[in-house]
């Protein structure tokens, strides 16, 4: 028999987040554009913005506090009522 | 041997009711099956790409060591098509383990334990039996024994769900083979017969489980766990470790002590370490998951460091001293693993640093001309202290020549401007100097405080802007003049001095910080 071991793992199942349905296009949808402060991030979601306008999407621009921790509940509240899409920016 | 079945995916006959849970054409019955991983193995999770194929066998029976010979080569080739595989023996995880490696099997492996509720839920009553799960979690088809033309029917089918050609076992005889009973379908006496050895390879199975660093780790039986808790309560939680979120009840960093090799007594350091490491202003999920090779610095002061034998002398930060190694690494497993940083998986570290295995070091509070490091921060002197920091790897600086200790302040402080890296001015993150007992003693001579020291080495490393604007900088620099001084630090502060080392030999070291995380430095009582 196999020994009774502790394991250092947690190994509550969680249920796996299905991925949101992709639109076919980007027309008349709302983008909001992720800032996670990394460095040029920016200058990508600049260009994402306007790409995504010519295509006929709104935009709107949030910022992380910091790159390097999880957005704040607050700001993912902010984004999952603000917009059908989501841009975010990695960068170096 | 039972007799041979075949290419059961066409009327299910054999395997329950059409359309029952388990058998073709049903649902895919749950998997009460133990992994070599963390977490629970699910159909979702198995077929969350597309499909799978569930392989039953066991480890006494010559057909399913065919089937695991055979197709086992195949399965990453399956998995990048979308087809995951995985092995269920009939028998203890262990066992199950060494035999997958022994015979080449490619995919995931999962064991069950009697009365084999996997095999039952499967109406599994021959093993091998080969299940085919596809997409919407739904039994597409099953073959039982070894049937290579059914086998290759079943992984055509599979393929077209996926959209893909997958590639098939060879046709080479055998081409049939019966199989072997279930023990899932015999009486249990006769079950335990059949069942082979477990055990014997612990530390092989720690590998396999992933329970470790990369180093062989001591085997976490329950009552190693009891023994590291030492009275206290498994059950209650220091809370999450990022970045996978796993809880960190005590049980778990009990665990990850013995993993690590640590006595019993060592286990209060490691428990405030561990509170030290989940303080929100530490910031560990940037820590556990960047690309920076930053690990976590354990500095332990107080009268603990005596009382379980940590080294602040000698060898301070190198190897030969059971509590620096253990306690390090304790802390460092607790992140890998119960926090699911492991290198390569969600610790994205380019080159990580030997640290990483683990840094715990203690102050020699008694050579130090200064307070140490605990009271600097608000702690009586009679207070056993945890401080964590984020830092990477050691650098040595070598000064035999200094007489004023103005000239060796100046050599250590100018050895860390290249600290993260040459031109990034100011830091704002701690460097962390290790001033060994001969420098210490100079600057004891010299009647300087910490205070002083610190700020001499402040003013000192200064550069023009001018002589920084060049590759990685940081926006001050550029925004600055170029005759304009810029300082390392951004403050004295950033600067922490520990005294430790053997009491001959003039090296100190400096470890450089972990950048732009946020993280500060946070120190728990040891209690």
């Amino acid at each position: 028999m196999a020994a009774d071991y502790v394991s250092p793992f947690d190994e509550r199942v969680r249920a796996a987040e299905p991925l949101a349905p992709r639109p076919a296009s980007v027309q008349r949808q709302h983008a909001v554009l992720l800032d996670i402060r990394k460095n040029r991030g920016a200058e990508f979601l600049d260009r994402m913005e306007t790409l995504l306008r010519a295509e006929g999407a709104s935009t709107a621009r949030v910022t992380k506090e910091i790159f390097s921790k999880p957005a704040a509940l607050g700001l993912i509240d902010e984004i999952a009522s603000g917009g059908g899409l989501v841009v975010e920016a990695l960068a170096d | 041997m039972e007799p041979m079945r075949t290419a059961e995916g066409s009327d299910g006959r054999g395997a329950g009711a059409v359309g029952a849970a388990g058998a073709v054409g049903g649902p895919a019955a749950e998997l009460a099956v133990r992994g070599t991983g963390p977490g629970r193995i699910t159909v979702g999770g198995l077929t969350a790409d597309g499909g799978a194929l569930l392989v039953f066998v066991s480890e006494h029976c010559p057909t399913s060591a065919l089937a695991l010979r055979r197709l086992g080569p195949l399965c990453e080739a399956w998995a990048q098509a979308g087809l995951a595989a995985i092995a269920i023996f009939e028998d203890p995880l262990d066992l199950a383990i060494r035999t997958a490696r022994r015979l080449g099997w490619g995919g995931q492996v999962a064991a069950q334990e009697p009365p084999y509720p996997a095999s039952r839920a499967y109406q599994v009553t021959t093993v091998p039996t080969t299940v085919l799960v596809g997409r919407g979690g739904l039994v597409a088809g099953r073959v039982t024994g070894w049937d290579q033309r059914a086998l290759a029917g079943l992984l055509h089918e599979a393929g077209q769900g996926l959209g893909a050609e997958l590639a098939v076992p060879p046709g080479a005889e055998p081409l049939t083979k019966p199989g072997c009973s279930s023990k899932a379908a015999i009486e249990p006496e006769l079950a335990a017969a059949m069942s082979g050895q477990g055990g014997g390879d612990e530390p092989e199975e720690m590998f396999e489980r992933g329970w470790t660093d990369g180093l062989p780790v001591i085997p976490p039986t329950a009552e190693r766990v009891e023994a590291m808790l030492g009275g206290r309560d498994g059950g209650e939680s220091l809370g999450l470790v990022p970045p996978a979120m796993g809880e960190a009840t005590l049980a778990r960093v009990a665990a990850c002590a013995v993993l690590a090799g640590c006595r019993p007594a060592y286990f209060p350091v490691v428990a405030a370490a561990a509170r030290a490491v989940l303080d929100p202003a530490f910031n560990l999920h940037g820590q556990a998951v960047t690309t920076q090779p930053a690990g976590q610095l354990v500095v332990v002061n107080g009268p603990v460091r005596e009382t379980i034998g940590l080294n602040s002398g000698m060898g301070a930060l190198g190897p030969g001293f059971r509590a620096n190694l253990t306690i390090g690494r304790a802390v460092r497993l607790l992140v890998s693993l119960t926090g699911g940083a492991m290198p390569g998986a969600m610790d994205r570290a380019t080159l990580g640093h030997m640290g990483k295995l683990g840094c715990c070091i203690a102050e020699d509070e008694q050579v130090s001309p200064w307070e140490p490091l605990h009271v600097e921060r608000g702690f009586e002197p009679g207070q056993s202290v945890v401080t964590v920091i984020g830092s990477d790897a050691p650098l040595s600086i070598s000064d035999h020549r200094s007489r004023t200790p103005e000239d060796l302040a100046y050599i250590l402080a100018w050895a860390a401007a290249s600290a993260w890296s040459t031109n990034w001015w100011p830091l704002a993150d701690p460097s962390v100097f290790v001033i060994c007992p001969e420098h210490a003693e100079m600057f004891r001579g010299a009647g300087w405080t910490k205070q002083r020291l610190r700020q001499f080495m402040f003013d000192a490393v200064r550069k023009p802007a001018g002589q920084l604007q060049r590759g990685e900088t940081t926006p001050a620099v550029h925004a600055a003049a170029p005759d304009a001084l810029v300082p390392k630090w951004a403050s004295p502060e950033a600067i922490v001095l520990l005294v430790a080392g053997g009491e001959a030999g003039r090296y100190s070291a400096v470890l450089g910080p972990c950048t732009g995380m946020g993280s500060q430095i946070v120190s728990r009582e040891v209690t």
